[in-house]
């Protein structure tokens, strides 16, 4: 049966089959003759086979990891999809369908050839072709969706789309308060907001360490560097009323934190140390401040220092006021912890 | 409010705690180099400030990361273009600073492939410039090099905090 439609399609499948040849010669370890012959008697698909030959190349060396396991030159990414269609339908049937098939397969194709012709022979070689190619193990596998184009191009596009999808909920659990974003457009927004936001506080928190006294000796050990991790932890609720005003928050905060400490009884040397010192000069400030609601912006005055005026003041003038919701203060500072007992 | 549980960075090979101890690190040679204890010139030493805060950021990330490469070519860059022009070195280091930290990453990017955004949005062009060395990349390295660079941003900002509210009480 098979030699005779080799014989009667010669000129149509020559090109074809010299194709095959060559790609069966480079791929396949053993000579299937039976590959050969199934792969001529489908002459209508020239276009269609040439072009996702290509495709499947692409695949082999790009997505392993996937549902394609491209072993020869049939670029059946329709293979599978093609042989459901054929055992459901009569030849007429199965001829529209190849010939959609061969439109969405060209792909840029400059010739489509609609081979109406051969239509019917190919139809009874191609259902032979695919039970018989059903038969062989070592061809491309794909599990084309349901309801899904089959192309090798919207096929890598989705693979494409899924990848960065997954990076998209990975940057969503990064970023505090995007949980109820859903669109990508969205979620860039907020991407792009928060990594504003924090070189912002980059640029803040420099300038208040700019300030500091420089003659302050900045070695620690280790063992302090640990204590000050401990005994920080508990000043991030306090940090994350702030939405305007950081630096006046911060020293707020810090006394309050200072206080606290005390309170606890933490046994660090240093906040013990900065404890006396601070509460001895202005008395009054952890109740007045405390007192005062948190969005409101009173001036510190004259329980401040010389020093700490200035820095207040280069800081105002710099205007660098971060409006940043509370609660993503602890969202940023959770998702960094969380990252943390990652890496 | 209650304090949010956190677990204790005490993993001597966490990211917060190595960058702490770059932080510092840099933070001592800064003061070491120049000591400006005037408050005229708090802006310059800010300046240097932010300066090893990226520096410190990129040097513990390595050069795994595309950001992390960017901003030590940055750095490199500057430093040999300042060591170049020492003649009068306060208002230049005050531009240089400035406009090597604002310009785009064109400069970082040594390979200076030119990649076509029209397929890029409005806003990954935006992200692009925000994030350095991401100039190049593709929709998916993208957001990984984001991602990444969320993350020890998020760091050095809790480092630096903790930083201040500690000076600021001694």
């Amino acid at each position: 049966m098979k030699p005779e439609f080799i014989q009667s399609n010669a000129g149509v499948w020559s090109h074809e089959r010299m194709k095959c040849q060559q790609q069966q010669q480079s791929l396949f370890n053993e000579n299937d003759h039976h590959l050969q012959n199934i792969v001529k008697p489908d002459p209508g698909m020239d276009e269609c086979w040439a072009g996702l030959d290509v495709g499947a190349y692409g695949y082999q060396l790009g997505y392993g990891d996937d549902h394609m396991f491209v072993h020869g030159n049939l670029s059946s990414v329709s293979v599978s999809s093609r042989k459901r269609k054929a055992d459901k339908g009569q030849t007429l049937k199965v001829v529209s369908k190849k010939e959609k098939k061969i439109k969405r397969c060209s792909n840029g194709d400059s010739k489509i050839t609609r081979q109406n012709s051969n239509s019917n022979i190919n139809n009874s070689s191609k259902n032979k072709s695919k039970v018989s190619e059903v038969q062989k193990p070592d061809y491309i596998h794909v599990r084309a969706r349901r309801g899904q184009a089959t192309d090798s191009h919207s096929l890598a596009e989705r693979v494409r789309r899924e990848k960065i999808s997954e990076r998209m909920k990975f940057l969503q659990d990064l970023v505090p308060g995007c949980n109820k974003i859903t669109g990508k457009a969205g979620m860039l927004d907020e991407i792009i907001n928060y990594v504003q936001s924090l070189q912002k506080q980059v640029e803040f928190l420099s300038m208040k360490l700019a300030g500091v006294n420089p003659e302050l000796d900045f070695n620690i050990d280790n063992a302090f560097t640990r204590e000050m991790f401990e005994s920080s932890t508990s000043e991030f609720p306090a940090l994350a009323c702030s939405s305007a005003n950081s630096a006046y928050f911060d020293q707020l905060n810090s006394l309050d934190q200072v206080v606290s400490y005390s309170g606890l009884d933490m046994g660090i040397n240093s906040a013990e140390m900065g404890l006396r010192r601070s509460i001895s000069a202005p008395v009054s400030i952890p109740e007045s401040f405390v007192d005062s609601s948190c969005f409101s912006q009173i001036q510190p005055t004259t329980m401040w220092d010389a020093d700490l005026q200035n820095l207040y003041k280069v800081e105002f003038d710099q205007g660098t006021l971060i409006p940043f919701q509370s609660h993503q203060f602890t969202g940023s500072n959770e998702a960094s912890n969380n990252l943390k007992m990652e890496t | 409010m209650s304090p949010p549980q956190q677990p204790s960075s005490t993993n001597p090979n966490s990211l917060k705690i190595r960058l702490t101890h770059r932080f510092l690190h840099n933070l001592n040679n800064l003061n070491k180099k120049r000591s400006n204890l005037d408050n005229t010139q708090i802006h310059q030493r800010y300046n240097r400030v932010k300066l090893a805060a990226y520096a410190s950021m990129a040097h513990v990330v390595g050069s795994r990361r595309a950001w992390s490469r960017a901003i030590l070519w940055k750095i490199r860059n500057r430093k040999v273009s300042t060591r170049h022009k020492r003649v009068d070195h306060k208002p230049t280091n005050h531009h240089h600073a400035r406009s090597i930290k604002r310009r785009t990453t064109n400069h970082s990017n040594p390979k200076r492939e030119y990649v076509d955004p029209n397929g890029n949005s409005g806003q990954e062009v935006k992200l692009r410039k925000l994030v350095p060395g991401v100039e190049t990349m593709d929709a998916c390295g993208l957001l990984d090099e984001t991602a990444d660079y969320i993350k020890c941003l998020a760091t050095q900002v809790e480092v630096m905090r903790n930083l201040v509210d500690l000076f600021s009480t001694i």
